[in-house]
């Protein structure tokens, strides 16, 4: 749970620049962080960064010899990613690489819903997302912020991949469903008021309202009330100006990279710093038909800075030992230049939430058609979620109850959090 | 294993003994098996002696398994706890068995020995034999059914010394009536008319008004399609695209058999054993939504049809027999032998093909973990053996046996579903989970109303007409804020008190786009990315509507709005940039239409009452021409004008000698030149509707060619009017409200002046129009100076509108 009031004291922040320097990132923005307004309630977070279609791991973070990139160094001796991350390769020590991710499945619908919720879909019921399951656990429901907030960043050079997931709290109830940000820049959709006298329309709702309250002293009632308090709040709260990318200092936008997936991931700073749990930032097209080297070569730059930004940023300002970072797609892409759908072995990054970086888990084979197989510890999709899970401290052996009055543990029982990580 | 349990048993407490708390009065205090004794086996014992597994080969699921006992004889003596096995290994807490188990309290330590003393009483047995009130074998009036529904739950709510609340004011049943029957809040004019009606069956009246209307087959409809789809609708596993489309036009088929007074158990057969192509077969679409992946499934399809037409839940028996319930694996798969021979996808279904190797049988597939490879024969449920006939698709017989008079699923499924739409809680709950011992509530009522069903041939509208007319149905659902919170509930569960529900996405969309006139209400934000096609945003408003503003189907008096539902009802702009309605009684001059198309045109006008609707062209090059002339009552999208719903059409002349050229192709629901009506007069002539019954309306689209090929013959000036007797017109809209090019000379309504009596009019139209009611004094005055103080008074009337849609009392139906 969020206990909120805590803020950065000063002390902390010398002991967090002290490590910052120590450990070779250079903060040039640190001097922002004494300045941040808004006091940041303590408690664990998550950024998901969805990579939507199902990135190529040989043309990111598992090069093979002989592959269409060149491999380069990382401040990890022994780990090496592909030369166009060269931000990235510099934060080794902050991430891990998980690279024996084995689903199953191949289809990006079902794909990206088994991802997402650890289980297979059915057309029984439905399973919640890994944001409501975040939100319904350790989000704080009386927090002026939303528990769970989706970025959509758009796509470079394709649109393709299916259907876009869309993340359903199922049993855990509509309450923890995510707000939408359409596009960083706009801010939260609705956020807003219309019109110049929504304080006059307020007043006079507001005492139909308590005489209806009077009237039917109801749960259900309550309720509703409760939730139109909660989003008057959040328009009127100063957090909600975590929302206005404008109020961030030009270049702090600018070392996030000019570009919808930056500007987005500056965003999901932002939101955490301000008390929300979790941030899902959907960026689209990485279904790369025609072969991943073209198009990756013209992404990488913007993921490199949004991504390196992200934990270089979160980390100066002392959050990211409690902010889980996770770059992923619902697959990976065929060995060699990657053209089709690929879910036997594949590759996830986690930075910060506390669990064991600079290391890489898992291994695909080498030889004639490098990255066919897995030869070192496989991860299934039940495994990954239950290991975010647990990075966040969410009891994975909770049971619900679906549709139907069926039990339905948090994460199927099979699953194995990787204890390498969050051991 | 353990919180499996204790999930399970969750549930179960909840339906027993809540359910049958109120009659402890009735049955003085012995402990019953399905109230009592149930949910604690069920917790401690089930999970090791149930369906999944029989250790020492004992099954505590069923009384006459318990009688059985295991591989060491008997374990219960009837009468004598002391020399009972099974009471000597729980008082000993030698069961439930590891010291890691939670071991049964005292207190439910206490039920067990007392019920075994007490020879074992169960509820069902008290209930054989329940008189329904009226014979069961024959068809009775509405107030004799609903004279009897009441004698049932008077005669509960007497034993369980509980006082039910008064009848409904005259504003909260116009508004739940309109509601349930017809899937919106009534107009400012049918609430006001319902309102100042002095006549004493002015209820009854209309509930048959309303269920005679094509409003209550949609509604019916497309609840029934929510129930069908599951939450996610299936799809192709890459693309993911989903049938909505072809879901909803299988609830508007639904919704046209029902209007027209089909049985159900003529549409239960249209839909269960449809084969061939989608193409003029919605229902086809049914086997879809129920399967998986975009395919059908034999087993998928037996469950729904189960769950939905049986009222029995045989989702756990796939793969093993029901570890509580009595339901086997083999009775699951015997039931989807009769699906396997038909096989299909979302565009068609085969016959001939599927996972049955020859009709009548099925192998259990691998996927299920017990019995895999284990060829099962076709057998109804509970039913005894099906003799193989020589047919290849086994789905008719199937319905021969559902739908007959004397089975004892199909009636009392139906009905408890139909009581729970409207209580917003079944007889027997969970709704589909019909079994001994899940006994209903008010086994008479049910008995009652499944025998009428049968006996009335499957009348779905007969069945809404005698609950409707109940004291029931009519009563109130405010209760005194200080009572007891469980007396409160306890009223509620004995339907002696309506809860207060909220309005399904369905109920909420059309009464908005009804506060607001508009045919189409867009809360979408992010438009622009929708039309990619893979936003997260959808590409259809209504869908969008639906998935935001999505309510807990099974428990209508579950608030599930969070605050991104808030947000969208306080700020999108849509909310507050003015009602067409408003606008066209107030502000008529802001009316201003787009030019005249030659594919679509819509005049919104003024809400009138009319039987007939005249179209009059003034001026057009040629003999004019139209192609469809439909009508529509406010906040509805159905077309009232169609041949099909009983209207006529008629013409001043016609150009003779094309085929394709007729009168009756005005109104007969196809588009195109080749379905049009032409004039015999150069720039004139006159098209015409009559209603079957007056009704009000305030919208007619029309045009010249609905596919979009011909422009020529188009009416450029024209007028409309309207009529109650065919010989008094009014004129309610005409081209002169057509704007010809950019709207320079627009004007300006935020200066336009009100006097005091039309805002206070507007006030209390905007008040009926939402709330069905008119505002309070107190409410008038805090109108009034919020009115005051807005110089722009169209805003102001918008900003009052935005209050009310924005009210508790708006979102749910009291």
């Amino acid at each position: 749970m969020h206990q909120p009031g805590l803020s950065l004291q000063r002390r902390d922040l010398l002991r967090l620049s002290a490590a910052g320097m120590l450990s070779g990132v250079s903060v040039p923005w640190f001097e922002s962080v004494a300045s941040a307004a808004v006091n940041r309630p303590r408690g664990k977070a998550c950024i998901l960064l969805w990579m939507d279609g199902g990135p190529s791991q040989q043309h990111t973070f598992d090069p093979k010899r002989g592959g269409e990139f060149r491999t380069t160094l990382t401040s990890v001796p022994g780990i090496r990613i592909v030369d166009r991350l060269p931000k990235l390769a510099q934060c080794m020590q902050d991430m891990a690489i998980v690279r024996s991710m084995t689903t199953e499945i191949n289809g990006h619908y079902d794909a990206k819903y088994f991802l997402h919720t650890g289980y297979k879909r059915t057309t029984e019921f439905e399973h919640p997302a890994i944001g409501c399951l975040a939100s319904s656990q350790i989000g704080s429901m009386h927090a002026d912020m939303p528990a769970f907030v989706t970025i959509d960043a758009g796509w470079d050079i394709r649109n393709d991949g299916g259907r876009l997931y869309r993340n359903v709290p199922a049993y855990l109830g509509p309450q923890h469903a995510p707000l939408a940000v359409n596009d960083a820049s706009q801010g939260l959709e609705n956020l807003s008021p219309t019109g110049n006298d929504i304080d006059a329309r307020l007043q006079l709702l507001r005492r139909s309202e308590r005489r209806f309250a009077a009237r039917y002293r109801l749960p259900a009632v309550r309720a509703k009330q409760e939730a139109f308090t909660r989003a008057v709040r959040l328009m009127q709260s100063k957090r909600s100006q975590a929302f206005d990318l404008d109020k961030e200092p030009a270049y702090i936008r600018e070392a996030y990279g000019e570009h919808k997936f930056g500007q987005s991931c500056l965003l999901a700073r932002r939101l955490v710093e301000a008390g929300v749990t979790f941030v899902e930032v959907v960026h689209r097209g990485w279904d790369d038909h025609e072969g991943a080297a073209t198009p990756i070569a013209k992404r990488a730059p913007w993921i490199d800075a949004g991504m390196a930004t992200l934990i270089r940023d979160l980390k100066s300002r002392g959050m990211l030992d409690d902010t889980l970072i996770v770059w992923m797609g619902e697959f990976g892409r065929s060995p060699g230049a990657g053209k089709d759908h690929f879910s036997k072995a594949w590759s996830s990054v986690l930075a910060g939430g506390g669990i064991k970086t600079g290391q890489v888990v898992g291994k695909t084979s080498e030889g004639k058609n490098p990255g066919s197989e897995i030869v070192d510890r496989p991860v299934t999709s039940p495994d990954f979620v239950a290991t975010l899970c647990t990075a966040l401290g969410i009891d994975t052996h909770k049971e619900f109850l679906a549709p139907g009055s069926r039990p339905i543990p948090l994460v199927e029982k099979s699953a194995k959090p990787i204890t390498e990580l969050v051991g | 294993m353990c919180a499996t349990r204790l999930a399970m048993v969750a549930t179960q407490v909840m339906t027993l003994s809540f359910l049958l708390s109120a009659p402890v009065a009735v049955y003085a205090e012995e402990p019953l098996l399905e109230r009592d004794v149930l949910p604690i086996l069920t917790k401690h014992c089930m999970g090791c002696h149930g369906g999944l597994r029989q250790q020492a080969g004992l099954d505590l699921r069923t009384l006459p398994g318990m009688l059985a006992g295991g591989d060491s004889g008997t374990v219960i003596e009837p009468g004598h706890a002391e020399k009972s096995e099974l009471w000597k290994r729980i008082a000993s807490d030698e069961m439930p068995a590891g010291d890691d188990r939670e071991k049964l309290s005292a207190e439910d330590k206490a039920i067990i020995k007392a019920w075994i003393d007490a020879e074992l009483p169960t509820v069902s047995e008290r209930q054989q034999n329940v008189d329904p009130l009226l014979p069961v074998d024959k068809r009775h009036t509405p107030r004799e059914v609903a004279a009897a529904i009441d004698q049932h739950i008077d005669c509960f709510l007497a034993a369980a010394e509980l006082t039910p609340v008064s009848r409904s004011d005259d504003v909260e049943f116009v508004r739940r009536v309109y509601l349930d029957l017809s899937g919106r809040v009534p107009t400012a004019r049918q609430a006001a008319e319902f309102l100042d009606s002095r006549d004493s069956d002015k209820r009854e009246k209309l509930i048959d008004a309303l269920l005679a209307t094509p409003a209550f087959g949609d509604q019916l409809g497309r609840t029934w399609r929510d129930w069908v789809c599951p939450p996610e609708l299936p799809s192709t596993g890459n693309a993911g695209d989903q049938p909505h489309q072809q879901a909803r036009e299988f609830g508007k088929w639904l919704g046209a058999k029902l209007t027209a007074d089909e049985p159900w158990d003529k549409i239960t057969r249209e839909i269960l054993t449809v084969q061939g192509e989608i193409t003029d077969q919605p229902q086809l679409i049914f086997f879809g939504l129920v399967g998986t992946d975009a395919k059908t499934t034999a087993d998928g399809s037996a469950r729904a049809v189960a769950s939905l037409f049986m009222g029995v839940q045989l989702q756990c028996a796939r793969c093993h027999d029901d570890p509580y319930r009595d339901w086997s694996q083999q009775e699951h798969w015997a039931l989807t032998a009769f699906f396997g021979r038909a096989e299909g996808d979302f565009n068609k279904i085969e016959v001939g093909k599927g996972p049955s190797a020859k009709p009548g049988e099925i192998a259990i597939p691998g996927s299920a973990f017990k019995n895999a490879g284990v060829t099962v024969p076709a057998a109804f449920l509970r039913g005894g053996t099906f003799e193989s006939r020589d047919v290849d698709d086994l789905r008719g017989p199937f319905v021969d046996w559902l739908v007959a008079k004397d089975n004892p699923y199909f009636a009392r499924a139906l009905a408890n579903r139909l009581w729970f739409y409207l209580f917003s809680r079944g007889i027997v709950n969970p709704i589909d989970d019909f079994r001994e011992l899940n006994p209903p509530s008010h086994p008479g009522l049910m008995k009652l109303l499944a025998g009428e069903f049968v006996a009335c041939g499957y009348d779905v509208k007969h069945l809404f007409r005698c609950i409707c007319n109940s004291q029931a149905y009519q009563r109130t659902s405010w209760v005194d804020p200080e009572t007891d919170d469980q007396v409160r509930g306890a009223l509620t569960m004995a339907f002696g008190r309506m809860p207060l529900r909220l309005m399904t996405a369905d109920m909420l969309y059309d009464s908005l786009r009804l506060a607001y006139g508009a045919s189409i209400l867009d809360l979408r934000t992010s438009v622009e990315h929708v039309t990619v096609g893979m936003s997260s945003a959808v590409a259809d408003p209504y869908l969008e509507f639906q998935r935001r503003f999505g309510t807990n189907e099974e428990d209508a008096t579950d608030f599930t709005h969070g605050v991104a539902q808030m947000l969208t009802m306080i700020n999108h702009p849509r909310l507050m940039a003015g009602s067409n309605a408003l606008d066209a009684i107030y502000f008529p001059d802001s009316l201003r239409l787009p030019p005249v198309d030659p594919g679509r045109n819509e005049d919104l006008f003024r809400a009138v009452k009319a039987r007939f609707v005249r179209f009059t062209i003034e001026q057009a090059e040629g003999q004019p021409c139209l192609d469809e002339l439909e009508v529509y009552a406010p906040g509805s999208d159905t077309n009232l004008a169609l041949a099909s719903s009983g209207s006529q059409a008629s013409a001043s002349s016609l150009l003779p000698g094309y085929d394709i050229h007729q009168i009756p192709h005005l109104n007969d629901g196809k588009h195109g030149n080749a379905h049009s009506w032409i004039s015999n007069e150069v720039g004139g002539g006159w098209a015409q509707i009559k209603l079957p019954t007056a009704a009000e309306v305030n919208r007619v689209v029309w045009g010249r060619d609905r596919g979009g090929e011909y422009k020529d013959r188009l009416a450029q000036q024209y007028h409309i009017e309207a009529s109650l007797d065919g010989e008094a017109w009014t004129r309610v809209s005409d081209s002169a409200r057509r704007v010809a090019g950019p709207s320079d000379d627009e004007p300006d309504l935020s200066k336009v002046v009100l006097t005091t009596a039309q805002q206070t009019e507007a006030i209390e139209w905007l008040y009926l129009n939402t709330l069905s009611r008119r505002p309070t004094e107190e409410e008038a005055t805090e109108a009034m100076n919020y009115v005051e103080e807005t110089p722009d008074k169209r805003a102001a009337l918008t900003g009052v509108l935005w209050t009310l849609v924005n009210r508790s009392e708006y979102i749910f139906v009291r």
